[in-house]
């Protein structure tokens, strides 16, 4: 079972001289699952999940090191507010709604257009491909090829697939959020 | 004076509204106590009533959910929890920007150091405070005050 606990301490294993605080930061278009991985990274149920008017965040601490998650809300109206939350990210955590073809192009040059951020630079990328369970998911490797991942430079970026609602695919990409985490 | 008279710091205030508050057990995310009610109403304490088992959890998680209507340039929190007036945690938290009209929720967990669990039910009931003082820069937006009743 996932906990927050469970991921600070992967993440202090994996890096010996970690820094005393690390900040993951959970984007993407509205209903792209986004709060639902936040709650299934602490095993909280998420038959209570509605639209994040603002945002989410989960702070867990062991033994003087901290580890803060923020989820922010999608919605269109506001969206201006995620460069607020740029700052001091060591990781980006992109979420998109596979069965969502039609603002495919929209959740693309939203990622590519936060990217050229100052604050985002060298910050790796996970993007999660996520809602595979349902009949018209595109795969993970068809998102990459529409959004133009390849074309990322001076980034380490990874694509997973990954279902939020059962919680299928979210430890593999935790675990690589944790190895390759900014620092 | 009309409203236009209030200060940023007031006007913060009057807009600000904690919606809820829930302990869980932070290993299986089973929720152990929840309210729903204003709990940032000035100078009232109030009680939660938790199972007696919570001592014997791990971690527990206190998440808070709030509302505001003005936007808050930056935002922070400092949570503590008190046992009989002595603190025993703290937590220093900066959200920096809050957007006008959004809902928040902040979720703490601190993997408990084995000695402050010592302590047994009898001992801690009703001394148990968890404070948390919500500012914007330097004012003092508000504070809610829960008090433990171990059950």
């Amino acid at each position: 079972m996932l906990s927050l606990v469970g991921l600070l301490s992967l993440l202090r294993k994996l890096r010996p001289n970690p820094e005393k605080e690390a900040r993951i930061l959970l984007l993407g278009l509205d209903n792209a699952g986004k709060t639902t991985i936040l709650k299934q990274l602490a095993s909280e149920d998420i038959e209570t999940v509605t639209p994040t008017a603002g945002f989410n965040i989960k702070s867990v601490a062991a033994d003087g090191f901290k580890l803060n998650v923020w989820d922010i809300g999608g919605q269109w109206k506001i969206r201006p507010y995620w460069k607020n939350y740029f700052a001091n990210t060591d990781v980006l955590i992109y979420v998109i709604d596979c069965t969502d073809r039609s603002r495919l192009k929209e959740t693309g040059s939203e990622l590519f257009e936060m990217l050229m951020d100052n604050r985002l630079k060298k910050v790796p990328l996970l993007v999660f491909a996520n809602k595979q369970d349902l009949p018209n998911a595109m795969t993970a490797s068809e998102v990459a090829e529409a959004l133009g991942l390849v074309q990322l430079e001076e980034r380490t970026w990874e694509i997973r697939a990954c279902t939020a609602v059962d919680g299928t695919g979210i430890k593999e990409g935790m675990d690589w959020v944790c190895k390759n985490m900014k620092k | 004076m009309g409203s236009d008279d209030l200060s940023t710091g007031d006007k913060i205030q009057k807009g600000f509204q904690i919606n809820y508050m829930i302990l869980r057990d932070a290993d299986t995310g089973k929720v152990i106590w929840q309210e729903n009610k204003d709990f940032s109403a000035p100078d009232l304490e109030h009680e939660a009533r938790v199972p007696v088992k919570i001592l014997d959890m791990r971690a527990v998680s206190r998440e808070i959910n709030f509302s505001t209507i003005e936007a808050m340039e930056n935002f922070r929190l400092d949570q503590k929890v008190l046992f009989k007036g002595r603190i025993m945690e703290e937590w220093f938290f900066e959200m920096g920007f809050v957007g006008a009209n959004t809902t928040n929720t902040w979720q703490s967990t601190i993997e408990a150091a084995p000695e402050s669990q010592m302590m047994p039910a009898k001992v801690l009931n009703g001394n148990v405070t968890i404070q948390t003082s919500f500012y914007d820069n330097e004012t003092l937006i508000t504070k809610s005050v829960v008090r433990l009743y171990y059950i």
